[in-house]
Order: structure tokens, then C-alpha cells, then sequence
């Protein structure tokens, strides 16, 4: 369960809408905004792939310019992994191990 | 997590992104650096892109569990793109190579060996090929995004050890024009400025670069310089493709591929034609040049020659939405702005035309005396993380030898031999082979034993399918040095697993002569090792096979070292303080205890420990800023231009016509077709391939046509296509898209998967000055063979 800290940088004259619609996605919370186009925004999603997916939402908005990360936590994915609750997730069939 | 903690990490998280941006939010200051209770963190380089960004790995318990930006850091300040912030998903991925692997015929499964069986085999491969065709019929293969102590080390024992310069990698494939550029326009490699000069400059002309995608974070520099000067900033993309980086651009020029060169002549004729150009620069410091002879002209000759290229004629050559009127406006903005920074990257560099495309960049900035000054530069920007510090500087190119020292002269090979205490004549005298030519030679059996470290040639190479035959015959012996399975270790006899970033202790050198750190923080999985033990270990034993003691001698300083940190610091040491001591990338200051203290790290040159404790040279050449300019100096005169490739000690404006590519559009090839990267992906996916999130995003290649080719040619949005050259065909889905110009159409090439392996149709012919192949312009034809299909992503597997 990932946790990033992002700074999404939008058109300054649509900060507000690019905002809102940022809100409306899933997992996705944002903290605050300023007149330059600077959205702080939090995502804390199931998994990194969520995360990943969400990420990619945002680039798609029409007013979104990039996309910066400034901080991610992932310690429980990691810890998942080591335990062998989580798989890293493999689209390739017939992994040959070695 | 309770939700406690889980609430505590995500306002630190909130925090951490709000202070980047000086933004304050009403939860209340935490120490964000206490959110996880990580037992270190370790600061290190991102290792996927030439950007350098900085970064903090937590580490617990022996694993990452975190990553942050660091904030103090002059490259990324902070930002990381997605592509960065996941790469600890690669060092635990279950595909990860974790011991060494052999078999002798390569239609053979591998099996696995020991080390010490593994060393025996390399050494006994490498020596038979010495004992029965000699030196040079041996080479090294390389990488940009190996650590730079490796790439001296490799190179020490083929050249001073094996005692042939066949050493070679794959920033040829990308840098090799920009470095030919700098070298015949400025007289010394590498840019004079860097990064700094963003938030400085009033104009940025972008070309031949899709910063937005290929150089996130560097990009959002860009982005921000632009909207915080909305009226005073003037950002010019000259590009034949509508990108995600345009999106931020007041002009786009969208040109007809290959045009380029006459775009900037007709702006280099706009500067003279309205005097734009500054006088005293030119008289204090620069020449004008024409011919493979470099005869001196006068400024009437340079003059004569642009006569052709008027703004008129230029826009008909150029095509597409380019009038005389915006060639007019650009050079007006470019050269009267206070700061002119121009920035590109593989549009320019990997063409016939690459040194020329890049002299013609630099002749703009020669002419308006856009140099030297704050938001002045002219900035090619890296690829990849390492291209810059391991083989420019380190001695990675056949020709090159530590410190940008030529091979052909006597003089500075017997400066290296003398530093690593070999007898001199020991570095042969002949440059080896280059890229394409290394790989002629290894399908002519010329090359029996080849070393590939840390990259896929079997995939990155243009016209790729001819330059496999070699590597896969029984005749020529591969070893790969790697972290995942590649379509080169296909070809592979002997696979050596290695320690990836951060389970191993290196130098980085990105974009703008900025060498950073990157120590051990975690362990490598299983039995992969760091590429500098492996070489001494072999090294000693290609010494008892050919019973040279000279090649025991290249690895003598460093024995007995611990491989994870003593050996590499034993390295780098040898290599900065020995062999750059009076160079133009002088590091002597840039000791690991240095570069571990610094945030980001140290530009060279920093002859002295104070000097790069500072940070070093932000502008080469400037008095006051680099103490070369002060120690070199001939003269008062507050710029110094002693790049080692100039005798005159002056820039090189050069007369350069307009030509076209190697293969133009004709009746039955009639599109042009160009290649390029995806933001999501590294080169060929061998490692971002595997991080499920980043494959997801872009699970294959694609190719993007003009909605009026594709009308034209009956393709609707994801219909799938055939592209077909002389060389190749391969089939993939198409996006229709107002991105390419009319006329070309612009593959993705990172994709493993055999049909759609763009490479196939790519032409490999390269610039004759450096040797750089054309990826970016063939001509191919395009059809129309399905609607959509599934298809399926695809990561070779060991045995292919
Ligand atoms: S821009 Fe490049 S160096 Fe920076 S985080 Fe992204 S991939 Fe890494």
C-alpha cells in the first residue's frame, strides 16, 4: 500500500478545474494549490500498479503539464513481497527460473 | 499500518511535495524526515535517464522501503518523474541473474557455474583468441550506464592489458555527435554551462529533443522558468514532431526531417543580414572555418555561404508550418534575448549529419555571443545517466583514451602509461574499431571474443538483424555482463551476474559535467557481483594464460580490496587523481569523501579538494568561475577558451551547407520514418519491461501517423500496420495522431518483441566524423494489414 507525494503542475488559469478533477480520482487527495499552477497531491493507493494507473490519469488531463514525485513510501509493498503475500505481478507466462 | 502511522505518512508526504514549491498547508510542520522509521537513508543518482536527479533510498533492515528527491540537489531539486520513483521494483525482481552461467555451443541451455569456473572460462576465451589472431581480435562492449570506475577499469585491461583499443559503447549510438560538435566548435568536449542557466535564460530553443518525455525532470524546469515569465521568456521548439514538450512552447517549428541544418543557416542568415550578431565576441574570440582542411575564412565568406538560405528558401526546404516570418522572429528572439539557452538531444545527435547539425546550433550562439553569460548556453543533453562521466571522460570510445586523450597521439597515450606504470608503447598506437564497425568485424570473425557489459547491442543497434549473425555464431565468443536477461544474452556463451545501482558503490557524470556518487546501501541477490571485481579477477587470469605480467600489473593497485566500496574508491582514485591531474576534466577534488558530502555533487574541472567542495565549475571558460580560465590563461580577457582540441585557443564558427539524409522518401518508400522514446520505458524494457506498472502503461511499441497520412492510407486509430524499409519490416498498432509532420510517421522503440522491433527497419548509416548511425530519419512505406489486435507484451527469457 504505496504512499507518493506529488506535485502536479497544471495550466496557472485552469489550477482550479485541474483540482477538482484531481479530487474526483480514486485514491487520490490533494492538499493544496497555488496560483502558478503548483497542485500538492497525495495518492495512497492498493498497490503501486493503482498507483502507476492513477499517475497516468492525471498526465492525460487536458491542463496538466507534468507530473513530479517527491516522495514515495512503500514499505508495506516491500514487506508483502518479502513475505510472499505479494507477487511481483509477472505478464510473462513460462518464467523460466534459475 | 495502523491509520495512525498511514496518516502520519501521508501528510509527511504532503509536506515533503509542499516545501518543494514553497507552498504552506494547514496540517502542521512534521519532520518529514522521521515519517518512516527507516534505519538509513542512503543518497544516490537515479540511474534511468542522463537528467542526474537525486535521490534518497530508505533503507530497512537490508531492503528499500522508500524513496524521496533530494531538495538541496542543483539537478532535480527535489522532482523525480515515475520511471525513477520505481526502479527499486527492478532490484527485486524474481528475473534477476544470480549466478554465472555457461554453455560452450550457443544452441546449448545454459548452466550454471561457479565464479571461480566462470573467471577461468572468460580468461581461457579471451587468451585463445590473443594466441591465435591476435590482440585485435578481441573487444569490449560498453555502456553509458556503467559506473564510471568500471568503465576505466575495463578499458585499462584491453588497452594497457590485452593491448588493443577495440573498447567501445554505446553512447556512440548517442552522444558521439555532441561530442564531435563541442570538439570542432568549442574545441574541448562537453558543455560550457549546465542546468543553472534555466532559471537564468530568456530564451530557450528546444530541438530535436522531447524533454517532456526523454528528460522529465529537466523538462519541469523548463516548464516552470516559462510560466513564472510568461511574457519575458520565449520558448522556441523546433521539432518535425508535435510533442508533449511543445505544449509549453511559443513557437513550434515543425520541419521537414533532415531540414534543420538549412532552419539554422537561414537563422544564422537573418543575425547577419540584421546585424544581430555581437562584434566584440567575434573579434575577441572566434574564427570562422570551412573544409575537412579547417581553412580560415573571413566573416564575408561565412556571409556568402548562408546566401542560399534565405528565410524564404529555407521555409519551402523546411516544409510543414514553417514562413520566413517565424525563421525571422526565432533568430531575432534568440539573439536578442538576454540569455539564450538551447537545448537538444538524439533529433540532432543521431544523424549522417550530426556533427553538423550540432556545429550549426553552436555557430548561432558563436555569432550573438550567447556564451559564458548567466541563461547562456549552448546544452546538449545526455541520455543516458552515465554517458557523460564513464565514456567521454573515462576513456569508453575506441579513439579515446582517459581524460580526452586522443589514442593516435604518442605523447598522451605515454601519459597514461606512464600513470598506470606500464611500459610505454603498451597502448597500441591505432584506434579500434567503432560500434558499427566492431560489429562488422565480429560478422567477419575478425573479432573472435567479445565482452558486452550492460547493455543490448542485439537489439539497439540500427538495421539490427545483419549485425546478429556474428554474435550468434559458434565462431565468436560472447560474454554478457548483466542484471536481467537481454536479447544479447541470447547470443551469450558466458553470463556474469552484477550488482545493479545501489547494491554497488560507482560515479556518475551526467549532462552537465557533474560527477555524483551513488554508494552500496543494499545487498545484490544471490551471487551477482560488481563489474570491478569482476575484471581484476579476470584480469589475473588472462595474466597466467598468457603469461603477461604487464596485464597482472593493470589490476596491481587494486588487490586485496573489498569489491563493495574500497575497490571501486581504489579506482577512482587511480583514475582522478593520476590520470585527470592537469586534464580538462580535472576531478582531483572529487574524492569519494567529497562526493559523499555533497547533496548533489561536483563539475568539473575541480583541480583541488575546497575548490569542489563548492561544487565546482558552473561555466567553463569563465574567469572567476573555473580556476582553469585563471591557470591556463594567455591573455586578460575575461573568457579562456583552452579546450585541448583548439591550437588557436578560439571558437570555431563553421560553414556548413545544407544535405539532406542518407535515404530520402522516394516513389516506393515514400515516408520518412523516425524512432524515440517513451516516457515510461528505458531503452530496450530489459529493466523498466519488468516494473508491471511502467510495462502497463505502454505495453508495446506503437507507430504514430499524421491523421492526413493516415486518411490517406485507410488507417483508423489502433488499426494494425506493416512498416517496411529495404531493411525490415515489423507490424504494430498505429495511433493516429497530429504529432509527426505529414509525410513521416514516428515509431517507439523499446519494445523486445521480434515483430515489432523497429530496429529491423532502421538504416545504419552513420556520420562519417563521428561515427553516430542516422536512427531518426529512413524512408519506409506504411500499410494497413488488420484492425485491431491483441497483442501480447514481450520480455525475452534466458533462453530466448
Ligand atoms: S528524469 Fe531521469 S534521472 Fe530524473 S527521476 Fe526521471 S528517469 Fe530518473
Amino acid at each position: 500500500m504505496p504512499i507518493g507525494g506529488f506535485v502536479v503542475n497544471a495550466q496557472p488559469e485552469f489550477v482550479n478545474e485541474v483540482a477538482g478533477e484531481l479530487s474526483d480520482i480514486d485514491d487520490v487527495e490533494v492538499y493544496g494549490f497555488d496560483e502558478k499552477g503548483n497542485i500538492v497531491a497525495v495518492i495512497d493507493s492498493e498497490s503501486s500498479t493503482i498507483m502507476e494507473a492513477q499517475v497516468k490519469k492525471i498526465e492525460g488531463l487536458d491542463s496538466v503539464l507534468t507530473v513530479g514525485v517527491a516522495y514515495l513510501h512503500a514499505e508495506d509493498e516491500v514487506e508483502k513481497i518479502e513475505n510472499g503475500e505479494l507477487v511481483i505481478d509477472n505478464p510473462f507466462q513460462n518464467r523460466k527460473k534459475h | 499500518m495502523s491509520v495512525t502511522r498511514r496518516d502520519f505518512i501521508k501528510r509527511s508526504a504532503a509536506l515533503t511535495a509542499a516545501s518543494y514549491v514553497g507552498m504552506n498547508l494547514p496540517i502542521g510542520q512534521h519532520n518529514v524526515a522521521q515519517a518512516v522509521d527507516a534505519d538509513k537513508w542512503v543518497r544516490g543518482t537515479c540511474r534511468l535517464c542522463g537528467a542526474g536527479c537525486r535521490l534518497e533510498m530508505g533503507v530497512k533492515n537490508g531492503r528499500p522501503v522508500a524513496l524521496r528527491g533530494v531538495p538541496k540537489a542543483r539537478t532535480n531539486y527535489g522532482y523525480l518523474c515515475m520511471k525513477g520513483m520505481l526502479f527499486y521494483k527492478i532490484m527485486q525482481h524474481p528475473d534477476r541473474l544470480v549466478k554465472p552461467l555457461y554453455r560452450e555451443k550457443k544452441n546449448q541451455p545454459f548452466r550454471e557455474v561457479s565464479w571461480d569456473q566462470a573467471l577461468d572460462i572468460a580468461a581461457k576465451g579471451f587468451a585463445d583468441s590473443v594466441k591465435k589472431f591476435g590482440s585485435d581480435s578481441t573487444a569490449y562492449y560498453g555502456s553509458g550506464q556503467c559506473q564510471t570506475e568500471e568503465t576505466y577499469i575495463f578499458q585499462k585491461v584491453m588497452r594497457g592489458g590485452l593491448q588493443t583499443n577495440n573498447v567501445e559503447g554505446n553512447p556512440r549510438l548517442c552522444m558521439a555527435s555532441a561530442v564531435g560538435g563541442y570538439l570542432t566548435s568549442f574545441g574541448a568536449d562537453e558543455p560550457i554551462g549546465g542546468y543553472d542557466n534555466i532559471e537564468r535564460s530568456y530564451c530557450i530553443f528546444i530541438i530535436g529533443s522531447n524533454m517532456a518525455e526523454a528528460h522529465p525532470v529537466i523538462f519541469r524546469r523548463v516548464m516552470r522558468r516559462k510560466l513564472d515569465n510568461p511574457d519575458k521568456v520565449k520558448i522556441i521548439n523546433a521539432d518535425p514532431r508535435i510533442s508533449p514538450t511543445s505544449r509549453i512552447a511559443d513557437m513550434h517549428m515543425q520541419f521537414r526531417p533532415g531540414t534543420d541544418l538549412a532552419l539554422m543557416n537561414a537563422m544564422a542568415y537573418v543575425i547577419l543580414e540584421e546585424k544581430l550578431y555581437n562584434q566584440k565576441f567575434l573579434d575577441d574570440y572566434c574564427v570562422f572555418r570551412v573544409g575537412k582542411d579547417k581553412k580560415q575564412v573571413n566573416m564575408a565568406a561565412f556571409k556568402e555561404s548562408l546566401e542560399k538560405y534565405t528565410p524564404e528558401k529555407a521555409a519551402r526546404t523546411c516544409g510543414g508550418n514553417i514562413t520566413a516570418e517565424d525563421i525571422r522572429t526565432a533568430a531575432r528572439w534568440f539573439a536578442k534575448s538576454q540569455g539564450t539557452l538551447s537545448m537538444w538531444c538524439m533529433g540532432i545527435n543521431q544523424r549522417k549529419q550530426g556533427v553538423w547539425a550540432n556545429n550549426l546550433i553552436h555557430n548561432l550562439h558563436i555569432l550573438t555571443g550567447q556564451l559564458c553569460k548567466p541563461g547562456a548556453d549552448s546544452l546538449s543533453m545526455t541520455g543516458q545517466p552515465n554517458a557523460c562521466g564513464g565514456v567521454r571522460e573515462g576513456g569508453g570510445l575506441c579513439h579515446i583514451l582517459p581524460g580526452h586523450r586522443l589514442v593516435k597521439k604518442e605523447k598522451l597515450r605515454n601519459q597514461v602509461e606512464d600513470a598506470w606504470g606500464i611500459p610505454r608503447g603498451r597502448i597500441p598506437p591505432k584506434p579500434g574499431y567503432h560500434t558499427m564497425a566492431m560489429f562488422q568485424a565480429v560478422n567477419e570473425k575478425k573479432i573472435r571474443a567479445i565482452w558486452i557489459n550492460c547493455t543490448s547491442p542485439a537489439q539497439s543497434l540500427p538495421n539490427v538483424t545483419p549485425y546478429r549473425k556474428g554474435l550468434q555464431s559458434d565462431d565468436v565468443f560472447v560474454v554478457c555482463t548483466d542484471i536481467f536477461p537481454t536479447k544479447t544474452t541470447e547470443c551469450a556463451n558466458l553470463i556474469l551476474p552484477t550488482a545493479f545501482h545501489f547494491e554497488k558503490t560507482g560515479v556518475y557524470g551526467c549532462t552537465e559535467r557533474r560527477s555524483q556518487i551513488t554508494p552500496k546501501a543494499v545487498d545484490a541477490p544471490g551471487e551477482a557481483m560488481p563489474e570491478v571485481w569482476i575484471v581484476r579477477e579476470w584480469a589475473l587470469k588472462l595474466a597466467k594464460e598468457l603469461n603477461d605480467p604487464v596485464i597482472a600489473k593493470c589490476v596491481e593497485p587494486f588487490l586485496g580490496k573489498e569489491p563493495d566500496c574500497e575497490l571501486p574508491e581504489a579506482v577512482w582514485d587511480e583514475y582522478t587523481q593520476k590520470v585527470t591531474k592537469g586534464r580538462d576534466n580535472d576531478l582531483r577534488g572529487a574524492t569519494y569523501e567529497v562526493l559523499k558530502s555533497m547533496d548533489d555533487g561536483v563539475q568539473w574541472p575541480a583541480p583541488t579538494k575546497e575548490f569542489a567542495l563548492t561544487g565546482g565549475t558552473v561555466m567553463k571558460f569563465v574567469r572567476g568561475s573555473d580556476p582553469m580560465a585563471e591557470t591556463l590563461a594567455k591573455d586578460d580577457k575575461p573568457y579562456q577558451f583552452y579546450g585541448p582540441a583548439h591550437a588557436d585557443k578560439k571558437l570555431w564558427v563553421w560553414l556548413r551547407p545544407y544535405v539532406g539524409a542518407d535515404e530520402e522518401p522516394d516513389a516506393e518508400y515514400p515516408l520518412y520514418l523516425s524512432t524515440g522514446r517513451i516516457i515510461d520505458h528505458w531503452h530496450t524494457t530489459s529493466m523498466t519491461g519488468r516494473v508491471p506498472e511502467l510495462l502497463r502503461a505502454n505495453p508495446y511499441s506503437y507507430v504514430e501517423i499524421n491523421p492526413k497520412d493516415a486518411a490517406r492510407m485507410g488507417v483508423k486509430p489502433n488499426d494494425m500496420v506493416e512498416i517496411e524499409s529495404r531493411r525490415g519490416r515489423v507490424e504494430m498498432p498505429a495511433k493516429v495522431v497530429e504529432g509527426p509532420i505529414e509525410g513521416m510517421v514516428f515509431a517507439y522503440w523499446h519494445d523486445m518483441h521480434e515483430d515489432r522491433m523497429i530496429n529491423k527497419v532502421c538504416k545504419d548509416a552513420y556520420d562519417p566524423g563521428s561515427k553516430e548511425p542516422e536512427f531518426k530519419i529512413c524512408a519506409c512505406r506504411v500499410r494497413r494489414i488488420s484492425g485491431p489486435r491483441a497483442l501480447k507484451p514481450y520480455i525475452t527469457t534466458l533462453n530466448g
